[in-house]
């Protein structure tokens, strides 16, 4: 039991030490990159299936919005996807003027967005209409 | 007697297997990925060349004011049977409604978007002209000439991608231009692929 435990918060380590990656801005992929202890071909079939067992996808960490020269709203959404394979998903975003209400716009479509193995996107959206003050935005999967 | 009874259950079981005809969610639309291009297509290109076009500032008219546009000739260069509308007219609209641009049904690359505007001119100059109020027809050198034009092409590439799978690549270009200097002000590619058995047909 106890070993089975230390394997687990051995795992463990090396799935946090890894999710540290994505915010570094030059980002070498595995295969590329040199071996560590973090990181090697024995830990890394282990970590992948923890990081898989956990569940760990797509994660927003900060959304942007700002008005352009023009006075359009723009947001500029950043991310990471924690996980080891690419996710591909769809976003839709959609505008809201002063009063909360949805501006009706062709812009708000599903429109594609992938993010690659433990690695960082963005995403960056501009409301056709001066009137937009605030966003909401909805995903869903690739199909 | 027994061969008609068979006839009519055949006949009923076939009419239960017949696919049932539905509409589609157009909001959330799950149905699957088709080789050809579909609405889903056309509102993603069209939506990422209005983010370009409007977040690029290149429509802002210095001095203020709007843009008098038309939209010249777009060419479908693909294999399926186009109108290049299905991405133009979502495009003129959105640029309409920001406040960016007014559009001119004058003059357009398809030829003029409103015949009516030359036909009451036709009968202003005709005898039937008479028979209207001189003042709520049309007078000379009244039309605006448009200072920007938006033109483009929509492309197909299709590829072997191995002995089951093609690769079918669309790209959708689009340009505007300044019509009194010839200069272009902004110009986007949006591209969509799409793989699939070589059995289905991209036009």
């Amino acid at each position: 039991m106890k070993t089975i435990t230390n394997i687990l918060l051995v795992v463990l380590a090396f799935t946090l030490t890894a999710c540290d990656q994505p915010t570094a801005k030059i980002h070498i992929r595995e295969g590329i990159r040199s071996d560590d202890l973090a990181n090697n071909i024995v830990t890394r079939p282990v970590a992948y299936a923890f990081s898989a067992l956990i569940g760990e996808r797509i994660e927003i960490d900060e959304a942007i919005l700002a008005r352009n020269d023009t006075g359009f709203l723009e947001l500029n959404i950043n991310g990471h996807n924690r996980s080891y394979n690419t996710k591909r998903f769809r976003y839709k975003i959609e505008w809201l003027d002063a009063n909360g209400l949805m501006i009706q716009t062709k812009t708000s479509t599903w429109l594609p967005a992938s993010a690659t193995g433990k690695s960082s996107f963005s995403l960056k959206a501009v409301a056709p209409r001066v009137e937009a003050v605030d966003f909401r935005m909805d995903t869903k999967k690739w199909e | 007697m027994r061969t008609k009874i068979i006839i009519t259950l055949a006949g009923l079981l076939l009419a239960g297997c017949a696919t049932k005809t539905v509409n589609i969610d157009v909001i959330n639309d799950d149905g699957k990925a088709v080789m050809a291009l579909d609405y889903r297509d056309f509102d993603q290109a069209a939506s990422e060349m209005i983010q370009s076009m409007i977040g690029s500032g290149a429509l802002k008219k210095p001095g203020g004011g709007r843009y008098v546009m038309t939209t010249g000739r777009v060419t479908n260069d693909t294999m399926q049977r186009i109108d290049t509308d299905q991405l133009m007219a979502k495009i003129e609209e959105e640029l309409m409604n920001s406040g960016m641009v007014v559009m001119t049904s004058a003059v357009g690359g398809k030829g003029a978007p409103d015949e009516m505007i030359y036909e009451m001119r036709d009968i202003r100059d005709s005898a039937t002209g008479d028979e209207f109020k001189q003042e709520t027809l049309a007078g000379r050198r009244t039309l605006i000439a448009p200072e920007l034009s938006i033109s483009g092409k929509i492309i197909q590439r299709n590829i072997r991608y191995d002995n089951n799978r093609q690769q079918v690549e669309y790209y959708f270009q689009l340009r505007i231009t300044d019509l009194t200097t010839g200069l272009r002000f902004w110009q986007k590619e949006s591209i969509i692929g799409k793989r699939g058995s070589n059995r289905s047909v991209a036009w």
